[in-house]
């Protein structure tokens, strides 16, 4: 005779069964999410896919930042630090900055401490620097030889002036566009095709224009003021995302040419996208092929917010972004700024501010700076720090350490969530506590280069395919 | 899109959701233990509590981040204990003792 089963008891027991196979599946779930490829936003397809965030449920009429007096344009040549190490150059004590032009010594009159930082402070790290890298350092030959592979493919950068430069070769009459906001979604769907994971359209606000060029390049002569040029009507911002694994193992093993070589070839492909339409274009690239302030226009093009770190955190990478700019004259219609929250959750989070090795961001309060009110960021520091370490060339660990830097998972699209949408701001406060509980970081000193009191250490673990031991036999080369 | 990822899981995790419901449903009725809305209701925001905690620490492990799987597995699982004890507590309310059984099918045989 078959035993009989109890009704009652057997829904019991499926109900048990049930609650254990759906928590075991959450745990699958869960570590799924954690590695699917799919969360590491921008680095898996170009349909424009993972711009998905609703910026119009979110867009201001005026942009996050402040203005509050009168305004004035950057001098590259000295506040821009890759231009300012240019004119120092040669820079001896005894003799002081009376060889020097007019506008450097005007800048370390008003910059004492830069001067040191930027020559003395400087020389001593460098000297320490060529001393340490005669050890063999290997645990950084995967991650330098892919750094450096990253960066050996990029277009011929700008070399004449707007006047020349910008426009497309011949008589080309420009087509006529129907219609600007058909022009802005064309624009944003090409971009995003020719590689750009973001993209934002801006009326280009002259005020973020050098004054003076970076380099006296790009067609410009050094010394020479700028002029707005005419032409120069619409800003579009393009960018992509550093590889993430690599990038949360920054200072070391991280780099930011992976995205600037992407960042630049989708403007250059975007300048040449237009020129064929007719009209003008002029791509600004990094590492340094700039005439124009970036954060300030993606601020304008509703791209994110300016962070404490001086990075606009953007919804969907957070800093994870490098950035070009096309300024063009095709009639297109602008988007607006966004106000995310990043203001408030800045003001109370610091994270990038205490996990600084250089002390570079500040702790305080915004300051103004040519008329506008953001926080200062201490160039002369961070470009020291860069120095400092070993590693590949940067460091990018603000970047790393942003709360908003994360991946697009459940979780961290649940926490962006909350603080979105928590009026009280509460919830800022115990997500930035959660970042530093959850997800530490190494003591600031650490970072540092072994001669510099330091660890050579990374935010975050070495991804598997950069540690160099797993892959090359070093043991010969000691 | 894998599988622990895509809209199929979703759909078996909801029909493992519902079965436990059920189960929990005959097992309160068996302890004779009036299962009202509110209670339901404590009910599922003590699951949704704990299906937190594990995905929480299921995908900081997924990152490589075991500081937070270890840390925010012991903060939530912690709460979770604690939360679960008081709904249980509090889903005693109404409980009656040694008086027979509530449902007259309760040994129905299949």
């Amino acid at each position: 005779m078959k035993p009989k089963v109890n009704r009652r008891n057997f829904l019991k027991a499926v109900g048990a069964g049930s609650a254990v196979t759906a928590s075991a599946g959450l745990w699958f779930f869960g570590t799924q999410a954690g590695q699917d490829p799919a969360s590491y936003t921008g680095m898996t397809n170009r349909e424009g896919g993972f711009q998905t965030f609703n910026r119009r449920k979110w867009s201001v009429s005026k942009p996050t930042y402040e203005k509050v007096g009168e305004t004035s344009r950057p001098d590259a040549r000295t506040e821009v630090i890759f231009a300012r190490m240019g004119q120092i150059r040669g820079y001896d004590k005894a003799k002081g900055l009376g060889e020097f032009p007019q506008h450097v010594q005007d800048y370390y009159k008003a910059h004492p401490e830069d001067l040191e930082l930027d020559t003395t402070v400087r020389q001593e790290i460098h000297a320490k620097r060529s001393e340490e890298i005669k050890k063999p350092h290997d645990e950084f030959i995967l991650s330098k030889a892919w750094s450096s592979a990253m960066g050996a493919v990029g277009p011929r950068g700008v070399n004449a002036p707007p006047e020349k430069w910008d426009f497309p070769r011949g008589s080309n009459t420009p087509y006529k566009m129907k219609d600007p906001k058909r022009t802005s979604r064309l624009i944003k769907k090409i971009s995003h095709q020719f590689g750009s994971t973001l993209v934002g359209i801006a009326k280009l606000n002259p005020d973020w224009v050098y004054k003076y060029p970076m380099n006296g390049g790009r067609g410009f002569k050094a010394n020479e003021p700028m002029e707005v040029p005419e032409h120069w009507q619409y800003a579009i911002v393009v960018g992509v995302p550093m590889s993430w694994d690599p990038m949360y193992a920054n200072p070391p093993y991280g780099t930011s040419n992976d995205a600037y070589s992407l960042s630049r070839i989708v403007a250059h492909r975007l300048t040449a996208f237009i020129k064929n339409l007719g009209y003008a274009a002029r791509p600004h690239t990094p590492g340094a092929d700039y005439d124009l302030m970036v954060p300030p226009i993606m601020v304008d093009a509703g791209l994110g917010e300016q962070g404490r770190h001086s990075i606009v955190i953007t919804p969907e990478l957070g800093c994870n972004f490098r950035p070009s700019i096309v300024t063009t004259n095709i009639p297109m219609a602008p988007d607006k700024p966004i106000d995310i929250g990043v203001q408030d959750f800045c003001k109370t989070c610091k994270v990038c501010a205490k996990q600084c090795p250089s002390g570079a961001i500040s702790h305080g309060e915004k300051v103004e700076i040519r008329g506008y009110k953001r926080y200062a960021l201490h160039s002369s520091k961070c470009s020291n720090f860069w120095s400092s370490k070993l590693g590949n060339m940067g460091c990018r660990l603000c970047v790393a350490v942003c709360p908003y830097t994360r991946k697009s998972n459940w979780l961290h699209q649940a926490a962006l969530n909350v603080s979105l949408h928590d009026p009280t701001g509460l919830s800022d406060i115990a997500l930035a506590k959660m970042q530093e509980v959850f997800y530490p970081g190494q003591e600031p000193q650490k970072y540092y280069m072994p001669s510099m009191g330091g660890e050579n250490a990374s935010y975050r673990p070495v991804p598997w395919w950069l540690k160099t031991d797993d892959f090359i036999d070093t043991a010969d080369g000691e | 899109m894998w599988f622990f990822t895509s809209g199929a899981f979703w759909f078996i995790e909801g029909i493992l959701c519902a079965l436990a419901v059920i189960g929990l449903k005959v097992w309160m009725e068996d302890r004779n233990t009036p299962m009202r809305l509110w209670k339901w209701v404590l009910v599922g925001a003590w699951m949704l509590l704990l299906g937190f905690t594990i995905a929480f620490i299921g995908t900081s492990v997924g990152e490589n981040e075991m500081v937070a799987a270890k840390k925010g597995g012991i903060i939530f699982s912690v709460i979770c204990v604690i939360f679960g004890a008081v709904v249980w507590q509090l889903l005693q309310i109404g409980r009656v003792k040694n008086t027979g059984d509530l449902k007259t099918d309760k040994n129905e045989e299949v």
